[in-house]
């Protein structure tokens, strides 16, 4: 029983520890009320006549909050008493929580696994990799040091990406402004996000629009808005979507091609040279690939008279249009 | 009032469920030696080790009776500084991966898997599959596309391993094109761009070099002077220097995340219309220029004049290769 005494306040972790340790040990389940009454920082509060909600209300958010963990916690009927919500009892099941023993790694796959981890610096998606690196070291394996020093980054700084991440997690499908380039207004948009991924070093949304059956590809610095939720679900299509979205967008990227003279010896020559799929021509020209004839223009723009585009032809003139705007901006 | 939820918590919960399995394993552990496993403060492992002594199963009893509870050898923890747990309760294994955790570590491969150390594909994609299976879902749709690195990498590599400077051709932003000695520190990137940290013997100072500007690469005889030991990298990629210029822009909000990497840290933001008003640091015109032009319609140079101008001509200079 608590005592009569104020309990000393039991810190959120300790809490969270005790109810999945709680719900580990117990193959049959356990109440919502044997929970709260008895488990470590929710008994201390437990009201044993009276009114429970906001500690109900506790146990909700701690839930989430397992769960989020990837913690399998599971709601079970009581047998016979189905749609009773006070009998629904909850538990981890052990098969599902364990790692599974042949998941085990080298010490160079640690390595590997360590070195993925750093990738991400900002935002949840860092959170989670570096809480994937605590799950990985409780394996006690060590990588080793490494020859060479390796620092990546892969920029996760779009203010859409948490929001989606979000929505394709709960199925949602969401509403936004995307602005396309050459057009006036942005449009809005209702889309079932399925992936997200990075080409080229920028972040894109592969997504399916319900009103016309396709599945398209928004760069997710064009939208314009916030991510709306529209409180629909969807199911998502079965297959690995981040890398059908790639592949597509991959394949794109083939076919669409520029053909530009670079002035010998300038940095525009050292670096479109070396650019992914870059090839130079018989008559010293190069020939370039992009998924997007909008943000080569950009990037060709800013060479300057290092570089001269010979074809297609609205590339042409989109280059020197921007080239234009830059002086007319700056006069 | 309910509490307010922390991540801070969470984390401090995934860390217990990833350190009892870890001293399970062990029969006898310092905490210096486990700090220094997890990469933690020594502190935060005393923390965690008397919260888990204290933790259990509510038990039969319903009252957490001391059989119920983990237990641990409290006078070599207290006197010896060691771990030894004595008693174990409910966990028996480390915790799997959520499927954010699992998507965060194979989007990261993917993204690293150009890399001369992931030669082995095959191996990359066991591992992948590893992770797949060790989520307690299917990873989230989340694909990063594998960075291109080029042959100065391996290279940059093999001088590394045999202690030994590097020398190649390197052209800065203004075209001048200088052959330069160098120990390399660390090899880092962002998104698609690779740059060599390295101790620049031309200059006598730790310099960044783009992999892309590099050519000729070279390996001499001649041994570094300076290992990835001896110097202290800052983590931002591109340092300040006292003679920076510092550049008054008017960029479109959306287009503020593109500048993040050149804004000084106490750059201020303030609206100009549909505008934002913020300063950057670029070590010369000749990088300003060709930054400013490649995001046409969305940054203005502001000041200093002589800024402007070079942007003004740059574009200019440009424009006139396709006729007047």
């Amino acid at each position: 029983m608590p005592s009569a005494t104020p309990a000393p306040r039991i810190p959120v972790e300790e809490r969270l520890f005790s109810l999945v340790l709680a719900l580990l040990a117990t193959d049959a389940g356990l109440t919502k009320a044997e929970i709260l009454s008895t488990v470590q920082g929710y008994r201390q509060r437990y009201n044993h006549s009276g009114d429970n909600a906001n500690l109900e209300r506790q146990f909700e958010r701690d839930k989430d909050d397992i769960r989020e963990l990837g913690v399998p916690l599971e709601t079970i009927e009581t047998p016979g008493q189905a749609g009773n919500n006070q009998s629904l009892r909850y538990r981890i099941p052990k098969g599902s929580y364990d790692l599974p023993s042949d998941v085990r790694f080298t010490p160079e796959e640690t390595a590997l696994l360590g070195l993925a981890s750093v990738v991400w610096r900002e935002g949840s998606i860092s959170a989670e990799s570096r809480r994937a690196l605590v799950k990985l070291r409780s394996l006690g394996v060590t990588g080793g040091e490494p020859v060479l020093v390796y620092l990546p980054r892969v920029r996760v700084r779009d203010a859409a990406f948490e929001p989606l991440t979000a929505a394709i997690d709960k199925r949602q499908i969401v509403r936004f402004r995307y602005l396309k380039p050459g057009e006036a207004a942005p449009v809005e948009r209702v889309v079932q996000p399925l992936a997200l991924f990075s080409h080229e070093g920028r972040w894109h949304l592969y997504a399916l629009e319900p009103d016309t059956g396709w599945n398209k590809t928004f760069l997710l610095r064009r939208i314009v808005s916030d991510i709306a939720l529209t409180g629909k679900t969807f199911d998502p299509p079965p297959g690995d979507q981040a890398a059908i979205g790639l592949a597509e967008l991959e394949e794109v990227w083939a076919q669409r091609t520029a053909i530009v003279e670079v002035e010998p010896g300038s940095d525009a020559e050292a670096r479109l040279t070396k650019r992914r799929g870059a090839s130079r021509q018989a008559d010293g020209s190069i020939q370039l690939h992009t998924a997007d004839y909008h943000i080569l223009a950009d990037e060709l723009a800013g060479f300057g008279p290092e570089v001269l585009v010979r074809s297609p032809e609205h590339l042409r003139n989109a280059v020197r249009s921007r080239l234009e705007r830059i002086v007319a901006d700056h006069g | 009032m309910a509490e307010r939820q922390t991540p801070k918590a969470q984390d401090k919960l995934a860390f217990l469920l990833a350190l009892v399995p870890y001293l399970m394993d062990h029969d006898r552990v310092s905490v210096a030696e486990a700090a220094a496993h997890f990469d933690v403060p020594p502190e935060q492992i005393r923390e965690a080790v008397r919260l888990i002594a204290v933790s259990g199963v509510p038990g039969e009893t319903a009252s957490y009776q001391h059989g119920d509870l983990f237990d641990i050898a409290w006078d070599d923890f207290e006197e010896h500084d060691q771990i030894v747990l004595t008693n174990m309760v409910a966990i028996d294994d480390s915790p799997r991966f959520s499927a954010r955790e699992a998507a965060a570590l194979i989007a990261g491969l993917q993204y690293l898997s150009s890399l001369p150390e992931h030669a082995d594909r095959a191996a990359i994609s066991t591992l992948m599959a590893k992770l797949t299976r060790g989520s307690s879902a299917s990873p989230s749709p989340v694909a990063v596309q594998p960075s291109e690195t080029d042959a100065t990498l391996a290279i940059i590599r093999e001088s590394v391993e045999r202690g030994v400077q590097l020398e190649f051709d390197y052209q800065n932003a203004r075209g001048d094109r200088e052959r330069r000695r160098v120990d390399p520190l660390r090899v880092e990137s962002v998104d698609a761009d690779w740059y060599l940290r390295g101790w620049c013997h031309l200059r006598e100072a730790v310099r960044t070099f783009r992999l892309d500007r590099i050519a000729s690469p070279t390996i001499t005889d001649e041994p570094i002077t300076r290992g990835a030991g001896d110097v202290t990298l800052p983590d931002a990629l591109f340092e300040g220097a006292p003679d920076d210029l510092i550049v008054t822009l008017e960029v479109a909000p959306g287009a503020l995340p593109l500048l993040a990497d050149y804004m000084t840290p106490d750059a201020t933001q303030e609206q100009a219309g549909d505008r934002v008003r913020t300063t950057v640091r670029v070590s010369h015109v000749h990088g300003l220029k060709r930054l400013v032009a490649s995001m046409p319609g969305v940054a203005v140079v502001i000041a200093p004049d002589d800024a402007r101008a070079a942007v003004a001509e740059w574009g200019r200079a440009g424009a006139a290769r396709y006729g007047g």
